[in-house]
């Protein structure tokens, strides 16, 4: 009712379209992991909306980045890679390492 | 003679003189009917002055004095002070009071008229006339029964004492009620129905009787007897109407379609024929006609069909009563009540227009000037201001599948309490009075001292009080003590009442926040709606972490409802949870229920979409909560919501997911038997009708949806169709190539036409979907499913359950789907 700014889910859906040769131009496999990423940030909408960013799509890549970065820890909880409070300090130390934030579940 | 009863109506009396300079001295009244307890009427006339008032500068309203002298208008000026809400002070202002109910609107047009002055030549053609702009006129435009009941603080159905004289002048009128009371008597009323015989829809769609259509007869019911009355001989039937409405005079007729189609036609049929036709009980007065309209509302097209209301009695049209569905009877009362406006204008208008009453009244008490436009005006906001603001409340998204031990949790009337609390009006708003920018003390409880209103930078006056506040508090304080008195007792009709009753408050709470920002709310402003949707988000974040920090995971949060989840969690950890967050927002927050398992589907579109508002789930009470399914749907024909609803039940007797993934073998043998149905062809019309609301007129529709199709039908036919009226059609050959034969009218269908069995099938399955999509059961399974038509053990050993996690969902959640993998491997031997 009476808004003068688009929602978050509508501007979520602008940038999908504003995107839409970039995802023409994408092979089929890759079309489908594009899509899964906006619906990535269809998933955050209420905290894309909440922040208001004035630059929007900067809210959306994060957003994608949230559910990649939880899809590596759950992979690396399932490769039965060790917690964090299991390595030890030298490992910690090690760039090539990710840090583990404490288990999402 | 003194007499204590209840008000049954209140109106100004009919006009003394149709001059409208004539002074009749104090002739002029309101009509006041009253109910005794032996259920007898009495007709009544209580003197009456209404003021309205103008403000504008001296040398104006001079002129302004010297024009109605002039004029001789029956009216007595004064010079008088009162408040206006948005300057915050206290005006001076010329008074003019009229003794003439009856003519006040009349007199006010008149006054209107002398103050305006003809356009300069230059500006436009010389006939037309503008009002003098630099007036402003306040109180001309509350209706005059309401005026009459805000100023003797009266309300409709109140039990008063009365003392009149002989002729029912009234001298003293005592009230022995109240409107925040929970516990009142009603009136005894004779109750007559009015309907037309048969169950067939909606008269006005049946078309021209002149095409071969019979009039259906009349069916009048009163005191156990039913009278059935045929039009066959015209004058003779009048005559049967007359009789009966003078034998049991009724003094509430409760119609179908009695406002669109029964009235109309009887009293037309009366005009024409000459003869008397007393529905109204005061011969002194016609019955009030008034148009149809359709307008928009709340996303939507609404439409209200032509009301006719009575004067001595009261005519409540079913099918056109404002939420008449939701709370009844007992509802519509109390609505009249707490809103002080006459009963049958209750039944035909908006619950924001009983919002307004109430607000109007708060003014008439406070001595507060009620502005006959909006003048406030949107305040400004700069670019980075705008996005931050114009935002509803919060919505999440999901975590999709189905889940155990879920506690809902919800804000008690979370805007209305915000307005109440923070003290949110549009006046109290960047108010010049308290500068430094505090939640105002009355959220003392608060130990949060956030500055102003969150996100948006605008303070809120913490030394007056605002008059929405004013106007909700006690709204709400009654909804509590409602709300109280249903948790104490069992169910049955006494808390059924006092459910009806609370569903009003709910309805003003509802309608008090949407209202703020409407453009004829004269006293709202869109700074103050978005003020509650700010706080309304703030308190909602403030609930997720105080939960969070107690070990609860957020699956689910809209606005004011939030589902959260702890394994094993002991029952007080609830309790402390409420209290915690009850202290950390400073508003009062519900435990909705726990379930014993909630189930969050995705959208229909995209499976791997999570949707805010598809859900459904059994709580511990054994109660079933459902959302955005097709059962809830008001375009679900009723077979499918029936068994929707049907296989719900079963779900619900579920403790947990490895429960209800077993009982989904039983709801899976339960679709067959309805699909069985279905096949046979022999489920009537009326259980297959698809009930939809017509969003612009017929003819626009631009594609040949089923709706236009049908609404062109029903066109072609004689029928008169408007935006927002509904129309219920069956499918007949969903994909026919002739687009006129897929869907008819259900006032259309006779025995020779069928419905479309398998696009029938299809919509059922998409319900049977809906609601097995948590065990990891998909459209293609159940589509296989039912085309090999397995016997149940068969299909129970199918769902025995394995518990490996697979993945589900998009990025989301993991599932146990061991079962799925199961079944594949099933259909696939």
């Amino acid at each position: 009712m009476g808004r003068t700014l688009p929602s978050a889910t509508q501007q979520i859906l602008n940038e999908q379209e504003a995107l839409a040769k970039f995802r023409r131009a994408l092979r089929k496999e890759d079309q489908r992991a594009l899509d899964d990423l906006f619906r990535a940030a269809r998933y955050h909408v209420a905290a894309i909306g909440y922040t208001a960013h004035l630059l929007p799509f900067e809210a959306m890549l994060l957003a994608m980045l949230i559910e990649e970065h939880k899809r590596v820890l759950r992979l690396q909880a399932r490769l039965g890679e060790p917690l964090e409070e299991e390595t030890d300090e030298t490992e910690r130390l090690d760039p090539g390492r990710l840090p583990l934030a404490p288990n999402v579940d | 003679m003194r007499r204590s009863g209840w008000i049954l109506d209140v109106y100004p009396s009919p006009p003394t003189s149709t001059n409208r300079f004539e002074d009749v001295g104090g002739l002029g009244a309101m009509t006041l009917w009253l109910i005794d307890d032996d259920g007898r009427t009495h007709r009544l006339s209580d003197s009456f002055t209404a003021s309205f008032f103008v403000h504008g500068s001296h040398s104006e309203l001079h002129d302004l004095c010297r024009m109605i002298h002039a004029a001789r208008l029956p009216v007595q000026l004064r010079r008088a002070k009162r408040s206006d809400l948005f300057l915050r002070r206290e005006i001076e202002l010329l008074e003019i009071a009229v003794a003439d109910p009856a003519r006040f609107p009349l007199i006010v047009q008149t006054i209107r008229r002398l103050m305006a002055r003809p356009l300069r030549a230059a500006e436009g053609s010389a006939s037309k006339t503008c009002h003098q702009p630099a007036l402003s006129y306040y109180n001309c435009t509350v209706p005059l029964a309401q005026f009459y009941l805000y100023a003797h603080d009266l309300f409709p159905l109140a039990r008063v004492e009365v003392d009149a004289d002989e002729a029912g002048r009234v001298r003293a009128l005592q009230l022995c009620d109240s409107r925040w009371a929970i516990d009142y008597a009603l009136p005894p009323l004779q109750v007559m129905t009015l309907r037309l015989e048969g169950d067939e829809g909606d008269p006005n769609h049946q078309g021209d009787p002149g095409h071969g259509a019979r009039p259906r007869p009349i069916e009048i019911r009163c005191e156990g007897n039913t009278h059935v009355l045929q039009d066959d001989d015209p004058r003779e039937f009048l005559s049967r109407v007359q009789e009966l409405l003078q034998r049991y005079d009724p003094d509430l007729i409760v119609s179908s379609y009695g406002d669109s189609f029964i009235l109309p036609r009887l009293l037309e049929m009366a005009r024409r024929l000459g003869q008397p036709l007393a529905f109204n009980r005061d011969a002194a007065q016609p019955v009030q006609f008034k148009k149809a309209r359709t307008y928009f509302s709340y996303g939507r097209v609404v439409f209200r069909s032509a009301s006719h209301s009575l004067f001595g009695r009261l005519h409540l049209d079913l099918e056109d009563a404002f939420l008449f569905g939701d709370y009844g009877f007992d509802g519509l009362f109390e609505m009249a009540r707490l809103a002080q406006m006459p009963i049958q204008r209750v039944a035909r208008t908006s619950t924001g227009t009983c919002l307004t009453s109430m607000e109007m009244s708060t003014a008439y008490r406070e001595n507060i000037l009620i502005p006959s436009v909006k003048r406030e005006a949107e305040m400004f906001q700069g670019v980075d201001q705008l996005p931050l603001a114009d935002k509803g409340g919060l919505v999440f998204q999901p975590v999709l599948g189905l889940h155990e031990e879920v506690a809902e949790l919800d804000f008690s009337s979370m805007f209305p309490s915000i307005m109440d609390k923070f003290n949110v009006s549009a006046e109290t708003l960047n108010c010049p009075c308290c500068s430094d920018a505090r939640v105002p003390p009355m959220s003392a409880n608060s130990s949060r001292d956030i500055g102003g209103v969150p996100e948006l930078g605008v303070t809120v006056c913490y030394k007056r009080r605002g008059l929405v506040p004013m106007t909700l508090a006690p709204i709400i304080a009654k909804r509590v003590k409602l709300k109280e008195k249903i948790r104490a007792l069992p169910p049955g009709p006494e808390r059924d009442r006092y459910k009806r009753l609370a569903s009003c408050g709910k309805w003003i709470g509802v309608v008090s926040f949407g209202y703020m920002g409407h453009h004829n709310a004269v006293f709202g402003n869109i700074t103050a709606h978005q003020a509650i949707c700010a706080f309304a988000r703030d308190r909602l974040l403030i609930a997720k972490e105080v939960a969070e920090a107690r070990g609860f995971r957020m699956l689910h949060a809209i606005v004011d409802a939030i589902f959260v989840q702890k394994k094993n969690t002991r029952a007080e950890e609830y309790g402390e949870l409420i209290r915690a967050i009850g202290a950390a927002t400073g508003l009062k927050i519900d435990l909705e229920g726990i379930y014993n398992w909630v189930a969050f589907l995705p959208s229909r579109q995209d499976p791997r979409l999570p949707v805010a508002n598809r859900y459904f789930g059994a709580l511990r009470d054994g109660e079933v909560k459902i959302r955005g399914i097709e059962a809830r749907r008001a375009d679900t024909p009723a077979f499918i919501r029936n068994a929707q609803e049907e296989m719900i039940q079963v779900l619900a007797g579920a403790t947990d997911r490895a429960e209800f993934r077993a009982r989904a073998a039983q709801v899976m043998q339960m679709a067959c038997g309805y699909l069985d149905r279905l096949r046979s062809g022999q489920v009537p019309f009326e259980e297959l009708a698809i009930t939809q609301r017509l969003s612009r007129n017929p003819r626009e529709y631009a594609k040949a949806t089923l709706n236009a199709i049908v609404a062109n039908q029903l066109l072609d036919s004689g029928v008169e169709l408007t935006p927002g009226e509904s129309i219920r059609y069956v499918i007949v050959e969903h994909h026919a190539k002739a687009k006129h034969d897929r869907a008819r009218a259900l006032e259309h269908l006779d025995g020779a036409l069928g419905y479309d069995v398998e696009r029938y099938a299809e919509l059922f399955l998409r319900a049977v979907e809906s609601l097995l999509t948590p065990a990891g059961i998909s459209a293609a399974m159940l589509e296989q499913w039912f085309a090999k038509e397995l016997p149940a053990p068969q299909v129970q050993a199918r769902l025995a359950a394995g518990t490996t996690p697979v993945y589900w969902g998009p990025l989301f959640e993991f599932v146990e789907r061991a079962e799925m993998r199961n079944v594949r491997l099933a259909l696939s031997t």
